[in-house]
């Protein structure tokens, strides 16, 4: 089948889509963008994990047809032009990475927690990326990232409001 | 998995006709236990009827007070809602307490009901399972069944009933709506997903083509007061080893009415009526609640790996209840 | 070397980030990596490329009558299928043991064996090919208990030589030694995963010499090409391999899981090749940490100083051998801890059974015995009445001390510092003190418990491990160093074969360059065969060995430059030095712009590094002069709180003191601790993969649990450097000790909270409720 959607503001067709295919599949396979990671494919890491109409989904377990019209952003979406996004850049500078497979995932529940909530509590920031599995970092320098990303987001939410702190 | 169609339903008698006609034809809900049986090869249907664009999305109070929740609800949004934090807790706190925020974005009202039991043989087709080919044979019998039932099982099946969210709607004696092939019909919840007995591959007493329309929660003001306990392996994103669902209407330290239901420890959602009926007139008192939840558990058959359910799900009950009773006077 | 290189590897790493050794600079693939754009194996793409699947056995031990590919064959889009008898090379490989079909022939060992091979234009069709190859089976019945195995001569022979992989004893002062004051333990322990979250994946190429380029993520290119070659029937130069991303390791990559197969699949069709495995697949295609069953008695005077410690092993090592031979050595070496203890006798078997092959997982054979000693330790100080932290200090190894080896410690082994250390971190706040965040408390989220049945443990836990290969084995790396002047800047370009895993090292060859060559631009060449062999990136070793190379190579750089500028000024030698892209002399300051001494030249150079020579164990006794080149050490204290009534533990806080040497990134080494720890905390309290009649019953993300950021508790960190003066700066290794000495802290903790004996691990809430009997 022939499926059209938005992905990262654009719109994007993928012919000879076959019903099996997941959307993650589509993005990673025939979209070229193979950001959202692969980890389990059964929704239980949440290395997949992309906007779906604005509120973050396991692209692997969406059927493809089901994101028809629908609009999709991915961690490609997170930067911004060439550089990197603050929970990007957060990620990076607080030693956030090690082999980075759950990064992308991570990055996109990060996102949309410092969105929604301007200055989360440990609590909250544990509750809400408790669908992302990381091997690796023993979550400690995830804690630091998100917590940078929040203050950067809030600041820059301050400055553009015109009301900073200093 | 094998080729399969896949159409988008706009109307719902358009998708009960779809699929009605079409043996192997299944809805498609949020996706997020069909799609992984579809790779897992569990589920092999020929063509998906999804019904997740179904105008079935609102949460509406009803003239008689209760609320009712269109089956495309996603189980984040029900969660969230005002009405059913105030009103229901338990259903709110058993939505949360499952899966993922990003598989509580996907999952609808509906589809969280029809989950399918999380069996490690029921997922592996390369083992015989009642539930999945009629007349295997169950490997879980005297295999790894540290997940499984003690109450209600058969020797057929003795897989559990994965939902929270059903586990809820249970002890709220919710009602299903469902309209299929032969027309419109409610279902008490309660009567809506079956023991395994000899037929272990019927999780429920819908016939092909039925779909869920929406789901009504009584007016229940008792249930302002209800909690969820889940207890599992690990903090968050894991099934139940065992589940309470309960409200409690105490007066006077006499205990009026309760509303109890268990969830992991049976092919339903276990309505505790046993538990229920010894508290009904008894003093709210840890003691009345150990033997309430004594009595519904003197029935329990544990198999090889999970006779430790027995005393959890006591602990458990007594603990909300405690918990419940507590609030009460204060 | 092929006509289709493929999209989206490697990747070009930032050379642009300042930092030198002892500094923490960011990582050079940390932008590509939060952009989504770092390429990994399952993100290999070329254009016309094919999908492989592989069958696998459903039974853990059968003949196998026949095989008809026929079906699967005729499937539209199949390109091949292929089987035992399409194997080019020798149908065997291993990693210390050449034991394990490429293909199945005549019999499948476990449950998982690979027995047939398809390749196809979509991932779908090949899987659906696949369950048309028709394989009559023979059932068997497995054998699955490893201690029947070691002693049941009754058994099948599951191989030529029987069923025990090795057997080895370790015997030290009086074996026979008595004691005022005994205590003993049988202690079980169950199989973990390393659920690295990369699934195994490649891409193979066919070249137009015959050869294949495969692309892939693994710890170990040589180790890799040297198998494959040899299974491919072809020259190791004609299979050229390069790294892709790696996500995670941690043991799980060191045997081979599709490189033949690919390959196989890749030089029958003559188009590219790509295999993923999906996450069930993932858990059946890699060895797992090897289960352990141990047998315990320690013996002491009253005033709590070890007689004697007398132990049995048993490391079920499943249908093939992997690293068994290297777990039975690393568990009886290291298997009465980091004590001085004057009589020993260890025995560790390590055998063949029909459950699923274990290998290499981090702490490598010495994570079990840790739990069995750490137990032990704990029930002789209640035994003697004493505090447990001050049983583990009175018995301390320490520098210039012996292991049962008869090896004497020539380096720092501040085991009683760290253990004095790590109870010195602040202890967290009492719940009565503050009203608990529900969140807090055990179940969490899960709104389990409000605090009444709750009951708070501190335990402790130390522990031993040793760092790079062991027992004789040539354990080396190669590093090539090139120095050149590229837009008037010098820029170095540091190229070897050591996986970049997740840990750092890529970081870490920056620094060392930067550092002994005082350039700031170092680039990192991509992983791949077209450099000498680095080894593994296991057993803690990557900083020590490839560092060693590194620098070493680097120094051979700098000793030409050295020489040039020497000769052109005629200064000394011996005062000149490298600095800021500038060479200087300690008498007259600076001597020359690098880019002036360099010019247009290309100065490279290639060295390895080999550590110190080690020896092999006696057969009899196990003594051996230098078993092992380093030891390491680290102290954990978990504090947790446990719902007695639910059986429900939290971890509330995991602090660890640890001895690294010199922290060459001090940032990463934290990163390595709070990765080790929370490896050793799932192992603790909820990892174990459920075989049952040789079966894995739990092969998905939803079933074998690991820790999730909920689970995972804040940590104090005490990082001391107590230089080796045998390693490269003085470096010890980091990732291992912290997976190990976590995990006896938190089991302890429970303990310490319930009274219960907790003999197994994971630790699961059936051994704590009440009145269930364990």
């Amino acid at each position: 089948m022939r499926l059209s959607f938005t992905v990262n503001g654009r719109q994007c067709e993928a012919d000879d889509v076959w019903e099996g295919e997941s959307l993650l599949y589509v993005l990673r396979e025939r979209l070229g963008l193979p950001g959202s990671k692969n980890a389990c494919e059964q929704g239980e890491c949440g290395s997949c994990t992309v906007y779906l109409d604005g509120v973050p989904a396991c692209a692997c377990l969406v059927a493809a047809g089901q994101a028809a019209g629908r609009e999709v952003g991915t961690v490609e979406g997170l930067a911004e032009g060439d550089g990197l996004g603050a929970v990007q850049e957060s990620f990076v500078e607080a030693g956030a990475v090690q082999c980075g497979f759950c990064t992308p995932g991570l990055l996109v529940a990060t996102d949309d927690l410092v969105n929604r909530v301007p200055h989360p509590s440990d609590a909250e920031i544990r509750e809400s990326l408790a669908g992302n599995l990381c091997r690796c970092t023993g979550y400690e320098k995830i804690m630091d990232a998100v917590r940078l990303a929040a203050d950067r987001r809030a600041s820059s939410e301050a400055s553009r409001s015109g009301k900073t702190d200093a | 998995m094998i080729p399969f169609d896949y159409q988008r339903a706009d109307r719902a008698d358009g998708a009960v006709a779809a699929v009605g006609v079409r043996p192997a034809a299944a809805f498609l809900g949020g996706g997020t236990n069909l799609v992984d049986h579809l790779k897992l090869g569990v589920a092999e249907p020929e063509l998906l009827v999804d019904v997740t664009r179904l105008p079935f999305d609102g949460i509406d109070t009803l003239p008689d007070g209760g609320v009712r929740v269109g089956a495309t609800v996603r189980n984040s949004d029900l969660a969230a809602e005002a009405i059913v934090r105030q009103r229901y807790p338990v259903l709110s706190q058993a939505l949360l307490s499952g899966a993922s925020g990003q598989l509580r974005n996907l999952a609808t009202t509906g589809g969280n009901l029809l989950q399918r039991t999380r069996c490690p043989y029921f997922q592996d087709v390369t083992t015989p399972c009642n539930k999945r080919e009629p007349g295997q044979g169950c490997s879980a019998r005297g295999g790894y069944t540290r997940y499984h039932a003690i109450l209600g099982a058969s020797e057929h099946c003795v897989a559990t009933h994965p939902s929270d969210m059903a586990v809820a709607l249970t002890a709220l004696d919710a009602t299903v709506h469902v309209t299929g092939p032969n027309g419109q019909r409610d279902i008490p919840v309660t009567e809506l997903h079956r023991l395994p007995g000899d037929e272990p591959h019927r999780d429920t007493v819908l016939e092909h083509g039925d779909l869920i329309t929406a789901v009504d929660l009584p007016e229940l003001p008792m249930a302002a007061r209800s909690r969820y306990r889940k207890v599992r392996d690990r903090a968050s994103y894991a099934f139940a080893l065992v589940s309470v669902a309960a409200a409690l209407d105490v007066e006077d330290g006499t205990v009026r009415e309760a509303r109890i239901a268990l969830g992991g420890v049976a092919h339903k959602p276990w309505r505790a009526n046993t538990a229920e009926q010894a508290l009904r007139g008894a003093p709210a008192t840890e003691q009345s609640f150990r033997e309430a939840a004594e009595a519904e558990l003197a029935e329990a058959q544990p198999v090889r790996d999970n006779a430790f359910k027995v005393p959890m799900a006591r602990n458990t009950l007594v603990a909300t209840l405690r918990d419940l009773a507590g609030e009460e006077a204060r | 070397m092929s006509d289709h290189a493929p999209a989206r590897s490697p990747q070009d790493l930032d050379d642009s980030i300042a930092g030198g050794i002892g500094e923490s600079p960011t990582r050079p693939d940390g932008a590509l990596k939060v952009r989504g754009e770092y390429a990994y194996a399952s993100d290999l793409w070329a254009e016309d490329m094919l999908w492989g699947a592989t069958l696998r056995s459903p039974h853990p031990y059968a003949r196998i009558r026949s095989i008809d590919i026929g079906p699967a064959l005729a499937t539209p889009g199949v390109y091949a299928v292929l089987t035992h008898s399409d194997v080019p090379g020798e149908n065997l490989y291993g990693l210390k043991i050449v034991d394990q079909p490429v293909l199945a022939v005549d019999v499948v060992r476990y449950r998982g064996e690979a027995v047939a091979l398809v390749a196809a234009d979509h991932p779908e069709t090949a899987r659906r090919a696949m369950e048309r190859i028709e394989v009559d089976y023979e059932v068997l019945e497995p054998i699955t208990d490893p201690e029947l195995a070691a002693h049941d001569t009754t058994l099948p022979e599951l191989h030529p030589g029987g069923n025990v992989v090795r057997h080895q004893p370790i015997v030290k002062g009086d074996p026979e030694a008595s004691a005022d004051v005994v205590v003993s333990g049988l202690y079980t322990l169950g199989m973990q995963d390393q659920a690295f979250l990369g699934p195994e994946a490649g891409l193979a190429v066919p070249a137009p010499d015959g050869g294949v380029d495969l692309y892939l993520a693994t710890q170990d290119l040589h180790s890799d090409r040297k198998q494959t070659a040899q299974a491919l029937g072809l020259p190791p130069e004609k299979v050229r391999m390069t790294m892709s991303g790696v996500g995670g390791a941690f043991g799980g990559r060191e045997d081979l899981s599709i490189q033949v197969h690919c390959s196989m699949l890749a030089l029958h069709t003559g188009k590219p090749v790509k295999m993923v495995y999906d996450r069930e697949e993932s858990f059946h295609g890699h060895v797992h940490r090897h289960p352990a069953k141990m047998y315990y008695e320690h013996g002491a005077t009253r005033d709590g100083d070890l007689v004697y410690v007398r132990a049995t092993l048993y490391f079920d090592g499943g249908a093939y051998a992997s690293k068994t031979p290297v777990v039975v050595g690393n568990g009886t070496t290291l298997g009465i801890g980091p004590y001085a203890v004057p009589n020993v006798r260890i025995e560790g078997w390590g055998l063949y059974t029909n459950n699923p092959p274990c290998g290499a997982m981090r702490g490598l054979g010495a994570v079990q015995p840790a739990l069995a000693y750490e137990a032990q330790m704990d029930k002789l100080a209640d035994a003697l009445g004493m505090d447990p932290v001050e049983v583990r200090i009175r018995n301390a190894l320490s520098q210039g001390g012996t292991t049962p080896t008869g090896q004497v410690l020539d380096y720092p082994a501040p085991v009683a510092e760290l253990l004095d250390r790590v109870r010195r971190l602040p202890l967290p706040a009492e719940h009565d003190s503050a009203p608990a965040d529900i969140r807090d408390l055990p179940g969490g989220a899960s709104n389990t418990t409000h605090g009444e049945g709750v009951v708070r443990g501190i335990g402790y836990g130390v522990c031993i491990k040793n760092i790079c290969y062991a027992e004789g084995a040539d354990d080396y790396s190669t590093a090539r160093v090139r120095l050149q002047i590229i837009g008037g800047e010098p820029l170095a370009v540091v190229h070897t074969a050591a996986a970049e895993v997740g840990q750092g090292l890529v970081t870490v060859q920056q620094q060392i360059a930067r550092t002994e060559l005082g350039v700031e631009r170092v680039n990192i060449h991509p992983n791949d065969t077209d450099v000498g062999p680095a080894g593994s990136s296991s057993a803690s070793r990557q900083t020590y060995v490839t560092g060693g190379a590194v620098r070493n190579a680097c120094e051979a750089v700098r000793d030409v430059l050295l020489q040039r500028v020497a000769a052109r000024s005629g200064e000394s030698i011996g005062d000149l030095s490298l600095s800021g892209g500038k060479v200087v002399s300690s008498a007259t300051g600076v001597l020359a712009d690098l880019a002036d001494v360099i010019g247009d030249d290309v100065i490279e150079e290639t060295r390895e590094y080999h550590h110190r020579e080690t020896y092999p164990l006696d057969e009899e006794l196990g003594t051996s002069e230098r078993a092992q080149v380093q030891h390491a050490f680290s102290a954990h204290r978990a504090v947790v709180d446990v719902d007695t009534e639910l059986g429900l533990v939290k971890v509330v806080q995991l602090d660890c003191s640890q001895d690294v040497g010199k922290a060459m990134n001090p940032e990463a080494v934290i990163g390595q601790i709070q990765g080790g720890s929370a490896q050793g905390l799932g192992l603790a309290v909820m990892e174990e993969i459920r075989v049952d009649g040789g079966t894995i019953r739990n092969a998905s993300f939803t079933d074998y649990l690991i820790p999730t950021i909920l689970d995972m508790p804040p940590m104090n960190i005490d990082v001391i450097e107590r230089a080796d003066p045998n390693s490269p700066y003085g470096v010890r290794g980091v990732g291992e000790p912290p997976t190990i000495s976590s995990t006896p802290a938190v089991v302890a903790a429970i303990r310490a909270a319930t009274g219960k004996a907790l003999t197994h691990t994971p630790v699961a809430p059936e051994h704590i409720i009440a009145d269930i009997p364990r």
